[in-house]
C-alpha cells in the first residue's frame, strides 16, 4: 500500500492551513514579487553580484568515490559548485503570523532539499548551500508563508515573537530592521544580521487581520481560532502520548 | 476536560505593577522609547559602580551602551520588574541572579556544607569494642567538644593553629532522633526537636522511621565548602568528629579503634546531600548535580510549614529548585555564563505558575471531588492514562488560553522557554498532588509538553527537542534501561542531564505526589528533619521568600570575611 502523508490531525482551519503548506502538492499562493537581488540583500551573506564563496572545489573536479549513497542521492546545484552553508532565520509573531516554527521545519523538509532546519520558540534557522538558499528564501519570502508586519527576518536578536505589537501593527524588532512607512509599505533598511543596507528592500503591505486569521497556522483564544476548539486535534495529541507511554516509539493498539 | 471559572487571577497584581498605566489585555504597546538601560535603576548602578573600577584599575568594564549590538542597548521595550511570587515583593531582574543575590548563594551553601552522620555505629564502637559507657551525659559533652571542634578549633594536640570563630559561626552540630526520652535527657541547644517543630501527624511519622537511631546534623562552615567543595563536606565533619570522640570518651588518639570511628564518619555511617557524578560530569558528593529529585523536596521544608497547601509547598520547591538546577547547576557550573537565570525566574515571579497550579486544584477538586487542602492519602485519584490525560490537557488549555488572553503575560514570559515549564509544571504538578503519584505527575508534564507544541508550534530552546518529546515513552517505566521512579531521578538522569527549565519542576512534581497524600517526607526522613533547624541560615520552609529578602538585600548570610581584610 502506498504511503500517503497526512501532514496532521485536525478539524479547524489552523489544521487545514498546516497542511496546505506542508503538501507540496499544493502550490502556495504568490503574494509578493522581490528581485534576486533583493533577496541577497536581506540575507546579507555576500555582496549582490559577486561570485559565491565556495567551502570546496566542485564536486564534478573531485574525485568522488564510487559509492551507492551518492547515486542514490542526487547532490543540488549548491552542493554541486561546493557552495558555502548559510542561512535564513525567521521570527514568526503568535498574533496570527502565518508559518510558525515547527510549522516552517516541517513545511521545508516536505519542500525543499538538502537543508538543515532548527526549530526554536522565536526562532527558526533553515541552513543550506548558499544557492539553493537563495532559492528556497525567495519562496519563502514571496509566498504566504510570510507577513512583512508578523514575520521578520532576523539573524541575532530575535526578540518579538511573544510581545504585543507595536501600535502601528509592526511585530517589535530591537534592531527596527524594517520599517512600516507612511505608505504603509514595510521596507528592510537593515539585513536579517542588522547591518544597514545600501537601499531599502521593499516588502510590501502588511495582510490585514481578516487574512491573517484564514491563513495563520497558530492556534490562539484572543485573536484567531482557539486550541481548545478543535476537540480532534487535541485527541489525536493525547492519543499520540497514550501510545506512547505504553508501548514506546512501537506503538502495537490501532 | 471542561474549562472552569476561576475570578481571582493571581498574576493579575503583579502585571498591573510590572505594566503601570497600561491595559494588560491589550495587544498593542509603545516600543523604541524608554531611553535604553537608563530606564533601569539597577543598571545605572551597575554602570556607575563600572565607571568607579575602571577608574581604579584602568581596565573597561560594564559599558552597555557601547557593546551590546554595536551601540543599540536592551531596554528598547519596557525593561520590568518582578514580583517574587509569593511574597509581595516586587525586585529587579539582576537581584535574581544568583551572583547578586546573598540567599541564593546562601541556600546552596547551606545544602553542600551539610551532612547526615549516624552515631550508633561509633556508640558500638565505643561500647561493644573499647567498653566504654554511652548516656546522655557522654553524648552532651561529645556535642558540646564537637560543636568546638567543627568549626576548625583542636581538641587533642596543643600548639595547633585554629579558625577565628567570627569567620565561621554557621558551622554547628545538633542531633535527631525518634527516641522522644532520649531527646528529652539531651541539651536542648543540640537538639532538632521533630516533636516541636513537625505538625503531630508527621512527626509521628517521622518519628516512627527514625526510631532509637541517633542522627547528627553537622553543618561544616561556609567559607570551608566555598574555597573547597562539597566533596569537602564529609571529610571535614569525618575528621572533627573523630577527634572529639577521642576527646570526649578519652581514647588513645592512635588506637585501632579509631579506625572504626572514621569508617563509620566518612563511609558506613554518612547521608550526602548528593552523590558523586561520573567523570563526564565530574563532581564530588554534595554538589548540585547529584541531588535526587526526592532528597530535593525533603530539604525545602514548605509541607511542614503548610502541611495543608501542597500546592504552595511544591511552589516554593520549584522557586528553590529552579534557581539551584537551573541558575547554579546548569547555568553556571555545567554550562557557564548568565542567561539561565531568565529560564529559571520565569517559574518563581509574578505568581503565573501559582496561578495555573491553583486552577488545577480548582480542577482535581470540582471534577475528581479530590480535598486538596486536606492531604490525605484516601481520596486520591486512580493515575490512569486517561485521568492523567484529562488534567494535563485542562490545565495546559487554561494556561495557554490565559497567556492568549493576557497578552502582558505573554511579553512577561518572552520565551518560548519560560512558558513551556510553567504550563507542564502546572500539569504536572495538578496531577501529582492529585494521584499522590510522582510518575503520572511526570507523565502529565510530557502530554503538557506535546500540547503546547502543537498548539503553539513552538515549545523552548533545542533542549525541549530531546527530552520532552520523548518523554512520554520513559516516564511510567521503572525498567533499568528506559526509566525511574521520580523520587529516584535527578539532574543526572540521563534525558535530563543539559536541559535548563526542568529540573526544579520535576523535584517539585515528586514532592507534591507526597504533599498531595499528607506525607511527613517523600524520600528520606533524615533529611526532612535536618533542615527543619532553625538555626539555619537559610530558612528552608519559605525559599522564595528568603530570595525576595536577597533581592532587596535585606538577608544576611554567611562565610563573613571582614574581619581579616582591609576596612573599606
Amino acid at each position: 500500500m502506498e504511503y500517503k502523508p497526512q501532514y496532521g490531525p485536525g478539524t479547524s482551519i489552523v489544521a487545514e492551513n498546516r497542511r496546505k503548506q506542508m503538501n507540496p502538492d499544493y502550490k502556495l499562493e504568490r503574494v509578493r514579487s522581490v528581485t534576486d537581488e533583493d533577496v541577497v540583500l536581506i540575507l546579507g551573506h555576500r555582496a549582490p553580484g559577486s561570485a559565491y564563496p565556495s567551502a570546496h572545489p566542485p564536486l564534478a573536479e573531485q574525485q568522488e568515490p564510487d559509492c551507492p549513497m551518492r547515486r542514490l542521492v542526487k547532490p543540488t546545484e549548491g552542493a554541486k559548485a561546493g557552495d558555502r552553508v548559510r542561512y535564513i532565520q525567521f521570527t514568526d509573531s503568535m498574533f496570527n503570523a502565518p508559518s510558525q516554527p515547527y510549522q516552517r521545519t516541517y513545511t521545508e523538509c516536505y519542500r525543499f532539499r538538502g537543508i538543515d532546519p532548527g526549530t526554536l520558540s522565536g526562532r527558526q534557522i533553515v541552513e543550506c548551500r548558499e544557492r539553493d538558499l537563495e532559492k528556497y528564501a525567495k519562496e519563502l519570502v514571496e509566498t504566504e508563508l510570510l507577513d512583512p508586519a508578523r514575520t521578520g527576518i532576523r539573524g541575532a536578536t530575535v526578540h518579538g515573537h511573544s510581545l504585543r505589537l507595536a501600535e502601528n501593527g509592526m511585530m517589535f524588532d530591537m534592531l527596527q530592521r524594517s520599517v512600516l512607512g507612511e505608505d504603509g509599505v514595510v521596507r528592510y533598511v537593515k539585513n536579517q544580521i542588522g547591518e544597514p543596507l545600501d537601499r531599502p528592500v521593499v516588502l510590501g503591505k502588511p495582510m490585514d487581520e481578516n487574512w491573517l486569521k484564514e491563513h495563520t497556522t497558530i492556534f490562539h483564544s484572543l485573536v484567531g481560532t482557539p486550541y481548545r476548539d478543535d476537540r480532534e486535534y487535541i485527541e489525536y495529541i493525547q492519543r499520540i502520548h497514550s501510545l506512547r507511554t505504553k508501548y514506546g516509539f512501537m506503538p502495537k493498539e490501532e | 476536560m471542561a474549562k472552569i471559572e476561576r475570578t481571582q487571577k493571581l498574576f493579575l497584581k503583579s502585571l498591573k505593577e510590572k505594566f503601570q498605566g497600561q491595559e494588560i489585555e491589550s495587544e498593542t504597546a509603545e516600543f523604541y522609547k524608554f531611553n535604553g538601560v537608563r530606564q533601569s535603576p539597577r543598571k545605572m548602578e551597575f554602570m556607575k559602580a563600572s565607571r568607579a573600577i575602571e577608574m581604579d584599575r584602568g581596565i573597561p568594564m560594564y559599558d552597555p551602551e557601547r557593546c551590546h549590538l554595536g551601540g543599540i542597548p536592551m531596554g528598547q521595550r519596557q525593561l520590568m520588574t518582578y514580583e517574587v511570587s509569593g511574597t509581595g515583593v516586587f525586585v529587579e531582574g539582576d537581584d535574581l541572579h544568583f551572583v547578586n543575590n546573598a540567599a541564593m548563594q546562601q541556600f546552596w551553601d547551606d545544602i553542600r556544607r551539610t551532612v547526615i552522620v549516624s552515631m550508633d555505629l561509633a556508640h558500638q564502637t565505643l561500647q561493644k569494642r573499647l567498653g566504654k559507657e554511652v548516656t546522655p551525659e557522654t553524648i552532651n559533652e561529645y556535642l558540646h567538644i564537637l560543636n568546638h571542634a567543627m568549626p576548625g578549633a583542636a581538641v587533642v594536640q596543643e600548639h595547633m593553629v585554629e579558625t577565628h570563630p567570627g569567620l565561621v559561626d554557621d558551622c554547628y552540630v545538633k542531633v535527631f532522633t525518634g527516641d522522644q526520652e532520649l531527646v528529652d535527657d539531651l541539651e536542648p541547644e543540640f537538639v532538632i526537636d521533630v516533636e516541636k517543630l513537625f505538625p503531630t501527624k508527621q512527626a509521628e511519622e517521622l518519628r516512627a522511621e527514625v526510631g532509637k537511631a541517633l542522627y547528627q546534623a553537622i553543618h561544616i562552615p561556609t567559607t570551608v565548602c566555598r574555597t573547597c567543595d562539597g566533596g569537602t563536606t564529609s571529610r571535614w565533619s569525618a575528621m572533627q568528629i573523630g577527634m572529639s570522640y577521642i576527646a570526649a570518651y578519652r581514647m588513645c588518639a592512635g588506637e585501632a579503634a579509631v579506625a572504626d570511628l572514621s569508617f563509620a564518619a566518612k563511609h558506613a555511617g554518612v547521608v550526602h546531600m548528593a552523590s558523586l557524578l561520573p567523570a563526564r560530569r565530574a563532581r564530588g558528593p554534595n554538589e548540585p548535580g547529584g541531588i535526587k529529585f526526592g532528597l530535593f523536596s525533603d530539604i525545602i521544608q514548605a509541607n511542614r510549614k503548610y502541611p495543608n497547601d501542597p500546592a504552595k509547598a511544591s511552589l516554593e520547591v520549584v522557586g528553590a529548585g529552579t534557581m539551584l538546577f537551573d541558575q547554579i547547576w546548569l547555568g553556571s557550573y555545567m554550562s557557564g555564563g548568565v542567561g539561565f537565570t531568565q529560564y529559571a525566574t520565569a517559574a518563581y515571579t509574578d505568581n503565573i505558575l501559582d496561578e495555573f497550579t491553583y486552577y488545577g486544584m480548582d480542577y482535581i477538586k470540582d471534577k475528581y471531588r479530590v480535598d486538596w487542602k486536606n492531604p490525605s492519602p484516601k481520596d486520591r485519584v486512580a493515575p490512569t492514562q486517561e485521568i492523567v490525560n484529562d488534567i494535563a490537557t485542562e490545565v495546559s488549555l487554561n494556561a495557554m488560553e490565559q497567556y492568549e488572553q493576557y497578552p502582558t503575560m505573554m511579553e512577561d514570559h518572552f520565551g518560548g522557554s519560560q512558558r513551556a515549564g510553567v504550563i507542564a509544571a502546572a500539569s504536572g504538578l495538578s496531577t501529582s498532588i492529585a494521584t499522590g503519584n510522582s510518575n503520572a505527575g511526570l507523565n502529565a508534564w510530557y502530554l503538557s509538553m506535546l500540547l503546547h507544541k502543537d498548539g503553539w508550534s513552538r515549545l523552548g530552546f533545542f533542549g525541549y527537542d530531546l527530552q520532552d518529546q520523548c518523554g512520554s515513552a520513559n516516564s511510567l517505566s521503572i525498567e533499568p534501561d528506559r526509566g525511574l521512579m521520580g523520587e529516584l531521578r535527578g539532574p543526572n538522569y540521563p534525558n535530563y542531564a543539559m536541559n535548563v527549565g526542568h529540573q526544579g519542576e520535576y523535584a517539585a512534581i515528586v514532592g507534591g505526589a507526597h504533599y498531595g497524600r499528607g506525607d511527613a517526607f517523600c524520600y528520606s526522613p533524615l533529611v526532612k528533619i535536618c533542615f527543619a533547624d532553625p538555626s539555619l541560615k537559610f530558612d528552608f520552609a519559605e525559599p522564595r521568600r528568603e530570595f525576595a529578602k536577597g533581592a532587596i538585600r535585606e538577608f544576611m548570610p554567611a562565610g563573613e570575611r571582614s574581619l581579616i581584610i582591609p576596612a573599606r
